[in-house]
């Protein structure tokens, strides 16, 4: 929305999106919305990624769907989270854990005398 | 888990694609219009939002095909297109479709069909245990090795106990034997087969209830052993039916067991009772020289033929210092297989060799169909590669297009293969051994289904390939402008035409070789006048029925017969002329040249005969006289010899008067008569008739034989009713005609033929065909060149001549090819052949001209059209 808001860094889509739907069931537009919202809108989730994204999580069997009704009355369709989605956020949070330590070191590194 | 949800949410893709593209839509307009009132709740205007909202989305069609690829069936959609496209396209030129569907079935079922015939007939085993032990063993005199003879109960006696044979059974199968059941309007006759007691261990199955025969019963004892279906249909299925008795032929017979359904013997095929046969003869050394008998046996495991051929060879030896009368009278052992579809082998493998040529021929057809196709779109190809089409699209069409073609040609296939086979039971029904069990065989239909849809495959995809390959640029320009066409793909086109035309001179030269071979056959002089003859058989029940009564019967029936309005001369004989062989003993000259020469001691075809049997079936006499009041029981033993019979005996003397042994009686001869065929085909025997009231003790079954002039229907019902006067409990039995009866033998041939010359038609068809489409799509390829010329101002003749002389050269180099072929295959036909040279002149030219017409039929009609079209219609 704003104009720092980019894209989602590759490959964190569905982690993101299996974190969303931890919380709670959703349907797609609010999916996207809490994502940029939880990321203080510095991420925009594109839409030609997003429903094909759930699709794919659908066929591995990480997410159900059902049409309910929103809050506002609308016919929506909600994607919950099945216990293999679970585990799979689980291993992706742990890599995105690993990844993320590896970087912030290498990014924190300060050139130590007995390499040069 | 995963594997299953993916498989889940793909099936309900291909299933309810509709369902799923209506929620699809709906979830991203859902989505569209949250985020749109989102907006709005943030103070946009409504249209702001609205278009905001779908600037942001990126367009709902992109979203929605990004989804759908993400579902992963889009090659199954794009294959659904293709196959949709494929059937329109099909559809669109329904005339190449049906050619090619309808040589694709004719090739797959045609062949399937005969392929199982042959497979039925020769490769399956014999429906008994462990059939490769199962031998038939045939004697044949010192000199002549070859001969397939019956043997004598004398020397069957002795054979038996060979250790080479785990059992050995004596069966009397040279006659039809049948027995006269039941009284008043539920007599009839049933097929009898008087056995030995080892015959159920030989064909190793035994009575389902009861016991089978013992060695004890086998002297002609009054029990019996029912089939299946006699005991359903007499008894009902009575299983306390063991004790009980049968009648036949009014005398009653005690029921000692039921053999399994299904059984049958393997030399006579279907028998309704099994009955121990009489082995009281073999004990009485004057039969050494009687053969009458049918011997299989089962070699001991492990035993190889030719071993037990060895012993064989041995014991005939003793054999022949034991018995004097027998002393050139040795055996061979055959394997029962290939002695019972031995006859049949050469025919079926022709007949396989000619599905072979008639598979290749239609792989080459419709490899020409695919190719004329694929030339002719191959601008198409270009046009849609240079709009953009992936080139592997185009390819995978071809692909699916030629699936296609081959699926649907399979189906066609498999009706024309159903059809054909009932058609080629019909044919050989009942003369073909072991056609009757003939089935469709699955890996026979994947062959041939295979083997077309691989060159519905190679020669669809050829030109899809070439044109992936090419730049459609080029082909483009060459398609608007060119005028000639691709010279290599018509080259190569007309190369197989040129297979094809050779193929097809291959089988209509082997058709005519085997049409000729059977008009020869038609035509041959078999000795006898066999229209409008009468045949059928009658069976005097012995017990009412002593040799003298039947020797009376025998001979007035044949007067009282005479007396009917209509009847030329009417007789009986105990084998029917030009029938095969049958009764054979040896003979010894007692005068003459050859009086007690050891060297010339022979054997001659034996007949009994009553009535006027040689004016009924036409056989003139040559010498002497016919047999007469004179030849009374008690007289001096008279004969009648055939011409070839004097011949060989009494070279260059008077035969009349002459006298020699056989069958252990002294014989006179009193008249020569002509000779009569053995076979159809026409080899005379040497024979010797006797007069049936000149046997005391030998019960023979005579055929009655009687000469119409007229239709034999109206005459038949006055016989009926003659038989009925003179006794109301014998049955007319077989009623045929005398041509019915050879013609029988002549049936395999017959066979033969028709599928052959079947064959023939469709090759000669096939190769028409693909002719016509090689000429027409060459003058089509030419039209704007042969357009030009004339607009130029050359003559219609000229081209149409140009055309013609294009078209006969490629007929000319397949003949040629096709003559090589036809000489090298004719060769192995030999053997099939009757009275024809394989290499029958008026059969070469006869067929050369029938492909010269069809090739020149083919080649004038593209070229006429070629030239009637108007010149500047086909330029502009």
């Amino acid at each position: 929305m704003t104009d720092e808001s980019r894209e989602l860094l590759s490959g964190t889509l569905e982690m993101l999106v299996l974190k969303t739907l931890a919380l709670e069931p959703m349907h797609g537009w609010g999916i996207a919305h809490r994502i940029e919202q939880m990321s203080s809108s510095v991420f925009f989730v594109a839409q030609g990624s997003l429903y094909p994204a759930l699709l794919r999580m659908k066929r591995r069997g990480w997410v159900k769907t059902s049409w309910q009704t929103t809050e506002n009355n609308r016919r929506a369709r909600y994607y919950e989270l099945t216990p293999a989605g679970q585990k799979q956020l689980d291993a992706e949070r742990a890599s995105w854990d690993r990844a993320a330590r590896a970087i912030d070191a290498i990014m924190n590194a300060k050139l130590s005398l007995g390499d040069a | 888990m995963s594997i299953l949800s993916d498989l889940v949410v793909r099936l309900q893709t291909l299933i309810f694609r509709r369902r799923e593209e209506r929620e699809l839509d709906e979830e991203l307009r859902t989505h569209l219009e949250m985020e749109a009132e989102h907006r709005r709740k943030l103070g946009q205007i409504e249209s702001e939002a609205r278009r905001d909202s779908l600037v942001r989305f990126g367009g709902l069609e992109r979203v929605k095909d990004e989804v759908r690829d993400a579902r992963g069936t889009r090659l199954l959609d794009n294959v659904a297109a293709d196959i949709s496209f494929t059937i329109r396209t099909l559809l669109a030129r329904p005339g190449f479709s049906l050619v090619a569907i309808l040589t694709l079935a004719i090739g797959i079922g045609g062949t399937t069909a005969v392929y199982s015939a042959v497979d039925a007939v020769l490769l399956q085993p014999l429906p008994y245990q462990q059939p490769g032990q199962l031998v038939r063993l045939f004697q044949n005199g010192v000199r002549f090795p070859n001969d397939r003879g019956f043997v004598t109960p004398v020397h069957f006696l002795a054979y038996r106990d060979l250790s080479s044979f785990q059992a050995a059974a004596a069966t009397y199968t040279y006659a039809d034997i049948g027995a006269d059941i039941g009284i008043g309007d539920r007599a009839r006759k049933i097929r009898t087969l008087p056995t030995s007691a080892d015959y159920f261990d030989v064909v190793r199955v035994h009575p389902e209830i009861g016991t089978a025969f013992q060695r004890e019963d086998e002297t002609g004892a009054a029990i019996v052993v029912l089939s299946h279906k006699l005991w359903e249909d007499e008894f009902k299925g009575d299983a306390s039916v063991v004790g009980k008795a049968l009648t036949m032929n009014g005398k009653p017979y005690t029921i000692a067991g039921v053999m399994p359904s299904g059984f049958s013997d393997p030399v006579s095929g279907s028998v309704d009772a099994w009955l121990p046969v009489d082995l009281a003869p073999g004990r009485d050394a004057s039969n050494a020289d009687n053969h009458y008998i049918t011997v299989l046996a089962r070699l001991r495991p492990g035993v190889p033929l030719a071993r037990a051929q060895a012993e064989l060879d041995a014991l005939s030896l003793s054999l022949a210092k034991q018995y004097p009368d027998a002393k050139d009278i040795r055996a061979r052992i055959y394997s029962l297989k290939e002695e019972m579809v031995g006859s049949s082998r050469r025919a079926l493998e022709i007949m396989l060799g000619a599905v072979g040529l008639v598979l290749l021929l239609v792989c080459v057809n419709v490899a020409n169909l695919l190719l004329v196709r694929g030339s002719e779109r191959s601008g198409e190809f270009a046009l849609r590669s240079a709009l953009g089409a992936d080139r592997s699209r185009l390819v995978r069409q071809m692909l699916i297009e030629s699936l296609t073609l081959a699926l649907a040609g399979a189906a066609a296939g498999l009706v024309v293969t159903r059809l054909a086979m009932s058609g080629i039971v019909a044919l050989g029904a009942g003369n073909i051994p072991r056609l009757a069990t003939l089935s469709l065989d699955v890996r026979l239909l994947a062959f041939s289904f295979g083997i077309a849809t691989l060159s519905a495959v190679a020669f669809g995809l050829a030109p899809a390939l070439r044109a992936a390959r090419t730049q459609p640029g080029d082909v483009l320009r060459d398609v608007s402008r060119s005028a000639t066409g691709g010279a290599s793909v018509l080259r190569t086109r007309e190369w197989l035409v040129i297979s094809q035309v050779a193929l097809a001179f291959v089988l209509v030269v082997g058709a005519g070789l085997l049409i000729s071979s059977f008009a020869r056959m038609r035509h041959l002089d078999l000795g006898v006048k066999s229209e409008n003859v009468l045949t059928f058989e009658l069976a005097l029940p012995p017990a009412r029925y002593d040799s003298i009564a039947r020797g009376r019967f025998y001979d007035d029936f044949p007067r009282e017969i005479e007396a009917i309005p209509g009847v030329r001369a009417a007789g009986a004989i105990s084998h029917l002329p030009a029938t095969g062989g049958f009764h054979t003993w040896g003979v010894r000259p007692l005068t003459g040249k050859f009086a007690n020469n050891p060297q010339v001691a022979g054997s001659a075809q034996q007949r009994v005969i009553a009535g006027d049997y040689f004016r009924a079936v036409g056989i003139p006499l040559l010498r002497g006289r016919l047999f007469d009041q004179t030849d009374t029981p008690d007289g001096p033993r008279h004969v009648v010899v055939s011409k070839l019979f004097a011949d060989r005996l009494y070279p260059g003397a008077d035969a009349i008067g002459q006298r020699f042994e056989t069958g252990g009686r002294e014989v006179e001869i009193v008249g020569v008569v002509g000779d009569v065929a053995l076979d159809n085909e026409g080899h005379p025997g040497p024979t010797v008739y006797h007069a049936h009231r000149q046997f005391s003790r030998r019960e023979w079954l005579l055929e009655q034989i009687i000469a119409v002039d007229g239709p034999i229907t109206a005459v038949q019902q006055r016989v009926r009713q003659a038989i009925v006067q003179r006794d109301g409990q014998l049955v007319m039995y077989k009623p045929r005609t005398l041509d019915e009866a050879i013609g029988v033998a002549a049936a395999q041939r017959v066979f033969t033929l028709r599928i052959l010359s079947t064959f023939a038609a469709l090759a000669l068809g096939l190769a028409a065909l693909g002719l016509f489409g090689v000429l027409s799509y060459g003058v089509r390829l030419r039209s704007r060149e042969l357009s030009i010329r004339m607009a130029l101002g050359a003559e219609g003749g000229a081209i149409r001549r140009l055309i013609m002389r294009r078209g006969l050269l490629v007929t000319g180099v397949g003949l040629v090819i096709g003559l090589v072929g036809a000489t090298t295959l004719s060769r192995l036909m030999s053997s099939v052949l009757f009275q024809v040279s394989p290499f029958d002149p008026s059969v070469l030219a006869g067929a050369m001209v029938v492909m010269t017409i069809i090739g020149s039929a083919a080649a004038y009609l593209p070229a006429r059209r070629a030239t009637a079209a108007d010149p500047v219609a086909t330029l502009r």
